[in-house]
């Protein structure tokens, strides 16, 4: 199936390797990326957000519109972009008023705000629409015995009336996406504890991240598996500022889902860009290597 | 002992109703449901959602919208949004108090940088040629073209001030 990639900020510019992955993995669930010119930042559902709610929502809705002028469905890796382009769409359809005043605005480009684009998360497209089973038929290499303790990360499901992802208290949609590609989930503590990331502040953001390293560590998984950039420099870079900071070293290798995925499909580690990251994972692909050998 | 004289700046709070998401705040019953699950309130007492809702309803203008105002240490996880029962979308609110606080020229500094480069450029990362490397030598595709004059023009104010000269 076609859909277009809304690939946002954070993946092309920051973490291409992400994009990288995206990429080499959808193709082999059947997924054909049509490129298109025309988005701008989603925007961020953070920073921008508090500067102007409604210059936010102009931007998201512009974005939007174009997403409705392609007929397609969109898909978003990124859960600040997933986020910000379905709370701007709940806010447009539900107050009249604000969608008024910020057609206004698109119209100076020629643009409106209609409110028929079909977003989703790539995890929602592989569950919803593809189904896991896609993704189980595209494994190669079964990632047998390679742990995973996956960090759900806010966005991709707060609040739930306007992601429409799943159980925002018990989530399942990245733990069977986790067990499709062939390794094993593994529960911990702070599995949903926020990253931080959002908060201005410069002690509250590290003491969180380290309350999930500990979590993690605990439970003696071999990676950190989640689908958003921003907490993915939150927990990769993190770990860094927390031995410099806190004098205490975790070397938990974080992982991108689609990275993941892209090892069971077979692909090599530099193919997904897992060498760009700054804890490396080693311990992952030791794993691999000796399911591979069996 | 003497009755605390209350009084409440319904002035404030009518402005606060007409920011996008700010008039869900006449909806708290102050019942705490929002503090069990903030993170930041697990980790610092500075921050506390029931506190800044009461305040709003108040109409605490300064201790909300000034310089030392503890919105900014929300970290915008959404989770008193998911638990509220009123629908009073806490984070919605912050947001709201955050906009009047940049109108009144009080938020931090560091917000103004990390939103600029939106408004500038249209994208939230800059695009320095380590990024076009980094992009090359992973085999990815040149990077599109941004529709920076569209976004500026969507972005101007209707008495015609540029978002810059804010």
């Amino acid at each position: 199936m076609k859909v277009i990639p809304f690939w946002g900020c954070m993946m092309p510019l920051k973490y291409p390797q992400m994009e990288l992955a995206i990429r080499k993995t959808l193709p082999n669930l059947g997924v054909e990326l049509v490129d298109i010119d025309g988005f701008t930042c989603c925007p961020d559902p953070i920073y921008f957000k508090a500067r102007d709610k409604i210059k936010w929502l102009t931007i998201a809705a512009r974005n939007l519109a174009i997403a409705e002028e392609t007929g397609l469905e969109v898909i978003t890796m990124c859960s600040g972009c997933i986020s910000t382009l379905k709370e701007a769409k709940y806010t447009l359809d539900e107050d009249p008023q604000t969608k008024e005043e910020v057609n206004r605005r698109l119209k100076r480009v020629n643009k409106e705000y209609k409110g028929t684009a079909k977003i989703s998360h790539a995890v929602v497209l592989i569950r919803d629409t593809l189904g896991l089973d896609v993704v189980k038929k595209s494994i190669k290499q079964p990632l047998d015995g390679v742990t995973v303790a996956i960090h759900y990360g806010c966005h991709i499901l707060k609040p739930s009336q306007i992601m429409h992802v799943d159980d925002a208290d018990y989530p399942s949609i990245l733990d069977d996406f986790v067990a499709a590609i062939g390794a094993t989930p593994l529960d911990h503590r702070e599995k949903l504890l926020c990253c931080g990331k959002g908060c201005m502040d410069e002690d509250l953001p590290l003491e969180m991240t380290e309350t999930i390293f500990a979590s993690i560590e605990a439970s003696g998984a071999d990676c950190m598996g989640l689908v958003c950039p921003t907490c993915f420099s939150s927990f990769d870079l993190g770990q860094i500022m927390i031995s410099r900071k806190k004098g205490k070293t975790y070397n938990i290798p974080v992982i991108y889902l689609f990275q993941l995925l892209g090892l069971a499909q077979g692909l090599e580690p530099e193919e997904v860009g897992l060498h760009t990251h700054r804890i490396k994972a080693d311990r992952v692909l030791e794993k691999i290597k000796e399911s591979a050998r069996k | 002992m003497a009755k605390e004289k209350i009084t409440v700046d319904f002035r404030f709070r009518d402005k606060l109703n007409k920011v996008q998401g700010g008039k869900h705040h006449n909806y708290c019953y102050q019942c705490s449901a929002c503090v069990a699950v903030c993170p930041a309130a697990r980790f610092t007492e500075d921050f506390n959602p029931r506190v800044i809702l009461l305040k709003a309803l108040l109409g605490m203008e300064e201790a909300l919208t000034g310089e030392d105002s503890p919105i900014w240490l929300c970290t915008n996880c959404y989770s008193c949004y998911e638990r509220c029962p009123q629908d009073v979308r806490p984070i919605e609110v912050i947001i709201a108090l955050k906009n009047m606080a940049v109108e009144r020229q009080k938020a931090p500094a560091s917000l103004a940088k990390l939103s600029e480069n939106i408004a500038q450029t249209g994208v939230s990362v800059t695009i320095t040629s380590a990024v076009n490397r980094r992009r090359q030598e992973l085999g990815l595709p040149p990077l599109r073209t941004i529709p920076i004059a569209d976004l500026k023009k969507i972005l101007e104010d209707p008495q015609g001030t540029p978002e810059d000269s804010e």
